[in-house]
Order: C-alpha cells, then sequence, then structure tokens
C-alpha cells in the first residue's frame, strides 16, 4: 500500500526531476536560499519603520506602520544627494574610459601584431598579484603632491587600472572569426576604423558583462574613494553612508538603525537591479574572467 | 567539398602573409590608453610604495631614508602581531567557510530542480552590494539586545550573545557577515564548473551502480580539483585583504580584537601620518601573500 503510494508520487515528481527521496532536500535548500536574502528583507522592512518601533522585543517583520520618513530624513539632513550624484559620476565616468580603454588594448593584444605585446599582457595578468590596498597609501601621497587631494581626477584615476575589461575583450577577440575585419583591411579600411565601426559593435557580449561588473566594482569601491577625499561634498555614496555605522558616527546610537537601513538600501538598489536584470552577463562574466577588483 | 575549397582558399594566402607581415606600429597607439593610467596609478604606486617603506614620511618635512627602520620596528610592534594574527585567523575561518557552503549551494542549484534559477539570484545577489551595505545590515542584525541573530538564537537556550562588542566575538561576527558577502563568486565559480562535467561520466558512474555520495567523491570532485584551487586561492587572497568590513562593523575593536592588516595600515597612514611605517605593514602582508600562494601552489601540485 505504502510503496505504491510512493510509487505513484514518484511518478507526479518525475517531470520536475524530483523524488520522494529528494523532496525534503529540495525544500530544505528553497529554505535556506530565502534565509540568505533575510538580510535584504530586514534591511528594508526596517527602513520603513518609525525609529520609535524598530527596537522591538519580538521581531516584527512588517513594520506596523508603515513611513518614508526615514528616506526623506536621510535625505535632507545629509548630503545623500551630492553622494548619490559623485557616485554615479565617477562610477559612469571610470566605467565608460576604462571599458573603451580595455576593449582597444584587449583588441590589440589579440589582433595587432607589434613587438612587446606578449610582455605587457602577462604584466597585466601579474600586477592581478598585487592587491590593490598596497598600491593606495602611495597613490595617497603622490595625489596630495599633484594637488589631486579631494577632487574628481582621483577618485576616477585608480579605477582606470582595472585589467578586468582587457583580459574579457582580448579573450572575445582571440576566438572571434576575423573575416569581416579581413574583408574590411581589403578594402583599405584603417585599424582604427575597423576596431569602431566594425570590431567593437560585434563585441557586445563581453561589452555587456564588463560594463556590469566594472561598474559594481566601482559603485562599491571603498579604500580609495575612503583615503582620496575627506570633504563631505566629495564623498562617494558608500564611504558617506557608513558614517552612519554606530562605530563611527553617532547618529544610530541616538536614533536607531531606521535611518542607517534608508541609507544602505538607497545604496544597494542599483547594483540589485543591475544583477537582477543582467544576471546572465554578470555570472558568465565572472566565470569566464575570475577576478576581483 | 566546396566549403573545404573554400576554407583552403582563404587560409593559404594568409600562412605566408603571415611570417613577412610588417609590424602594426598603431598597435601601440590601441594600447597606450589603457597602458599609461594602468603604469601611472597601479605598478608606479608599487615601486613608489617599496621606497616609501623605506624612509620615515610625514604629511610635513622631507622624507628621511630609514633603511630597515621600519621593518624592524613592525617585527616589534604588539598591534600588527595582533593584526597579523587576526588576518591569518580570518583566513581560516572564511576561506573553508566559503568553499564548503559555496560549493553545497552549487551542487544544489546544478540539480535543476524548480525554482532553482531563484536559489541561484539570492545565493549570488549579496556579492554585487556594497560593504557598507554588508556591514550596516549585520551590525542591526547582531545587536546584542534587539538584533535577528540573537532573538532566533534565544529559541535555542542561547542567551545574548555580544558579537560585535566583545573581544572574544568580534572577528567571528565580522567573518560570518564576510562569507555571506563573498559566497557569491565561488559559488558561481563552483556552478559553471559543475556544469561543465560532462554528462556521459555521471551516467556511466550510475550504470556502475555507484552511490550519490561515490559519484560525487570518486567521479566530480577530481574533475573540479582546478576550480577548487583557483577558488581557494581567490578567497584566500581577498580574506587576508580583509578591510572595509572591518572598517564599517567594529573599527577594529574592541581592543584591536577584530583589527587586520590593512586596517592597521588605514589608522597608522590616515591618524597618525605615518606614511613609511604604513607602506612598510603593506609590504609584510604582501609578502605573506605570495608565500602563502607559492606553498598552496606547491600542495596543489604534490597531490
Amino acid at each position: 500500500m505504502a510503496a505504491s503510494l510512493a510509487r505513484r508520487i514518484n511518478r507526479r515528481l518525475q517531470p520536475f526531476g524530483l523524488r520522494l527521496a529528494t523532496l525534503p532536500v529540495w525544500l530544505i535548500g528553497l529554505a535556506i536560499a530565502l534565509m540568505w536574502a533575510m538580510p535584504f528583507v530586514w534591511m528594508i522592512s526596517t527602513s520603513l519603520k518609525f525609529p520609535a518601533d524598530v527596537m522591538t522585543v519580538d521581531v516584527e517583520w512588517l513594520p506596523r506602520r508603515a513611513t518614508l520618513e526615514n528616506y526623506a530624513k536621510v535625505f535632507t539632513e545629509y548630503p545623500v544627494a551630492r553622494w548619490f550624484f559623485n557616485s554615479i559620476f565617477v562610477a559612469a565616468v571610470s566605467t565608460g574610459l576604462n571599458i573603451v580603454f580595455g576593449a582597444m588594448a584587449g583588441y590589440a593584444l589579440a589582433r595587432l601584431r607589434f613587438p612587446g605585446r606578449n610582455f605587457l599582457f602577462f604584466l597585466f595578468i601579474a600586477s592581478l598579484m598585487v592587491p590593490t590596498e598596497i598600491t593606495v597609501v602611495p597613490l595617497l601621497l603622490a595625489i596630495i603632491k599633484i594637488g589631486w587631494w579631494n577632487s574628481y581626477q582621483a577618485l576616477i584615476c585608480q579605477p582606470l587600472t582595472y585589467v578586468y575589461s582587457v583580459y574579457i575583450f582580448r579573450q572575445f577577440f582571440l576566438s572571434f572569426p576575423r573575416d569581416l575585419e579581413d574583408a574590411a583591411k581589403m578594402d583599405g579600411a584603417s585599424h582604427f576604423l575597423i576596431f569602431w565601426r566594425i570590431a567593437f559593435p560585434l563585441a557586445r557580449a563581453p561589452l555587456i558583462a564588463a560594463t556590469v561588473i566594472v561598474f559594481t566594482f566601482n559603485w562599491n569601491n571603498f579604500l580609495w574613494p575612503l583615503l582620496a577625499v575627506s570633504d563631505e561634498s566629495m564623498k562617494t555614496l558608500p564611504v558617506g553612508i557608513a558614517a552612519f555605522a554606530p562605530v563611527i558616527g553617532t547618529r544610530t546610537q541616538l536614533e536607531g538603525f531606521s535611518l542607517g537601513m534608508a541609507g544602505i538600501t538607497i545604496l544597494s538598489v542599483p547594483t540589485l537591479l543591475l544583477f537582477f536584470f543582467l544576471q546572465r552577463y554578470f555570472i558568465q562574466g565572472l566565470s569566464s574572467g575570475a577576478v576581483r577588483g | 567539398m566546396t566549403a573545404t575549397v573554400a576554407a583552403q582558399d582563404r587560409t593559404a594566402p594568409a600562412r605566408p602573409r603571415a611570417e613577412a607581415d610588417p609590424v602594426d606600429w598603431i598597435g601601440y597607439v590601441f594600447v597606450a590608453f589603457f597602458t599609461v593610467p594602468f603604469l601611472l596609478f597601479n605598478i608606479a604606486p608599487i615601486f613608489f610604495g617599496a621606497y616609501v617603506g623605506f624612509t620615515k614620511w610625514g604629511i610635513f618635512g622631507k622624507p628621511k631614508w630609514v633603511g630597515l627602520q621600519n621593518f624592524t620596528d613592525a617585527f616589534k610592534d604588539e598591534f600588527v602581531a595582533i593584526a597579523f594574527k587576526n588576518t591569518i585567523l580570518y583566513g581560516l575561518i572564511i576561506v573553508p567557510c566559503v568553499v564548503v557552503i559555496g560549493f553545497t549551494f552549487a551542487l544544489y542549484v546544478n540539480q535543476r530542480w524548480p525554482l532553482s534559477s531563484l536559489a541561484r539570484t539570492l545565493f549570488f545577489s549579496p556579492y554585487v552590494v556594497s560593504a557598507t551595505v554588508i556591514g550596516l545590515v549585520w551590525v542591526w542584525m547582531f545587536d546584542t539586545q534587539f538584533g535577528l541573530i540573537n532573538h532566533y538564537l534565544a529559541y535555542f537556550g542561547i542567551a545574548d550573545v555580544p558579537w560585535l562588542t566583545s573581544t572574544n566575538w568580534s572577528l567571528i561576527g565580522v567573518s560570518i557577515a564576510s562569507v555571506w558577502w563573498d559566497l557569491g563568486l565561488a559559488f558561481v565559480l563552483f556552478l559553471a564548473a559543475l556544469q561543465d562535467v560532462p554528462r556521459d561520466l555521471y551516467e556511466a558512474a550510475e550504470v556502475d551502480g555507484a552511490s550519490r555520495w561515490q559519484r560525487l567523491w570518486l567521479v566530480i570532485l577530481p574533475q573540479l580539483r582546478p576550480v577548487i584551487s583557483l577558488v581557494v586561492t581567490l578567497q584566500m587572497i581577498s580574506s587576508l585583504r580583509i578591510f572595509s568590513q572591518v572598517y564599517v562593523m567594529t573599527n577594529g575593536g574592541p581592543a584591536s580584537s577584530s583589527s587586520s592588516v590593512i586596517f592597521y595600515m588605514y589608522i597608522e597612514a590616515i591618524f597618525r601620518q605615518h606614511f613609511g611605517y604604513a607602506s612598510a605593514v603593506a609590504i609584510l602582508l604582501f609578502l605573506m601573500i605570495i608565500v602563502i600562494t607559492i606553498v598552496h601552489r606547491l600542495v596543489v601540485r604534490e597531490r
């Protein structure tokens, strides 16, 4: 009786690739996956609470009265709008330049023949062995010397060096057929024209992957912006919002966590949305590149 | 037939031409746009930092060459010792957790059961947010009195763990948040590698009557050795560089119990303006990373 029931259930489950024995594993896995995202849910929920409703004896997953007051307060009492602009501006400019320069270098390393080309690629890859943290103090001294401290140039110059984009474009052009480019060369087109009008537009996949990944790194960049600027008006969003941490600022100690949670919700939404919509490029890009910052 | 002829036609003249190909001088222009900032803002600071490490360099006055003094000072500095000890502990806690949990999650998603793409999205999502987000949300969840974690632990009779406010727990608290943050990369690398394991390998093992566990240990894991080694190396380097979580969550405290090497470097550089000393500490960390990476490679090759 029980055996035949089990067989019936197994038949039902088969189209889903499940069996009675694996059913609990599937459910437990899903529960863990949902738990994994709970910090985000808790963050958003707390950001919608009145400060007085935050510290409660029982956990209240849903705010008993919801409010957008924290968001309004974050924008009016702190230069969050300015930090947001700084972050967008710095991340957009440094990502754009890094991608275009990286694509040109990647194209040249894959397609053009000139002495030193292999050494250059070796140098790029070898530099990944040196953590960026090692270079920030000397770079800061240099920046101060040339008067760039507290400037956009300072924030933008360091992320121009991400090797990831060179690597991913070189990889793409190495395996991409060169028929179209050869045809254009026969017609007497210059290398620059071939790259800009033919090769670069064809490299859609690495272009999207590199853009979303490099943009995310730039948006989240922390140590360098922390050192390179100190004026409130020049801070980027991650560095500015970090002042809501109880160990850094006093605000949270006085008012509780609702303001800080509103701040980090604003900070996390752009990259989370980017990831949700362009997930495929993110994951493929990272697993073929395996590079961080 | 015609296709092969056409293919030959296309390749035949290309061969001799390739050998006599003139140098594409324009290539230097192509790489210059990336290479110039790269040399200025990445390579030059490495060498400049090596020089600064041998000097006494404050915010005012001229830098003074002091030879190895910064390094001998560092060996006598008890805070450097604490920072290095903590950094190694971070590595020893975070790396195994990320590898084991990341691999388990990848195995689960790779089953392609219903909703597995939702699980993939959720497992990866913390990786794309900033250290400030990770730090603040975990500070709130680790709150001793009102935090989520202690609230649910109370059901198991565990009362009021001072996650970030006691010297015994702060390093563990920061490590837990770091595992949540870092896991995404390991997870997708494992998942990509699992999807590359040839299907017929599974099927052959199934025919031979291997159990699920035997298949995992004897068939899948040996295939994945390169990617496991890659993940361990990447995660080890990123854990030894730990800074931003520490900065946001504990500021190294209480009493330096969660301080790390890069955090100490930051304090020395920014608050005490000991730029030479800070660079020397950074160089010591870099040397340690190199030694650990080489040892790891040797161990992997041995097997």
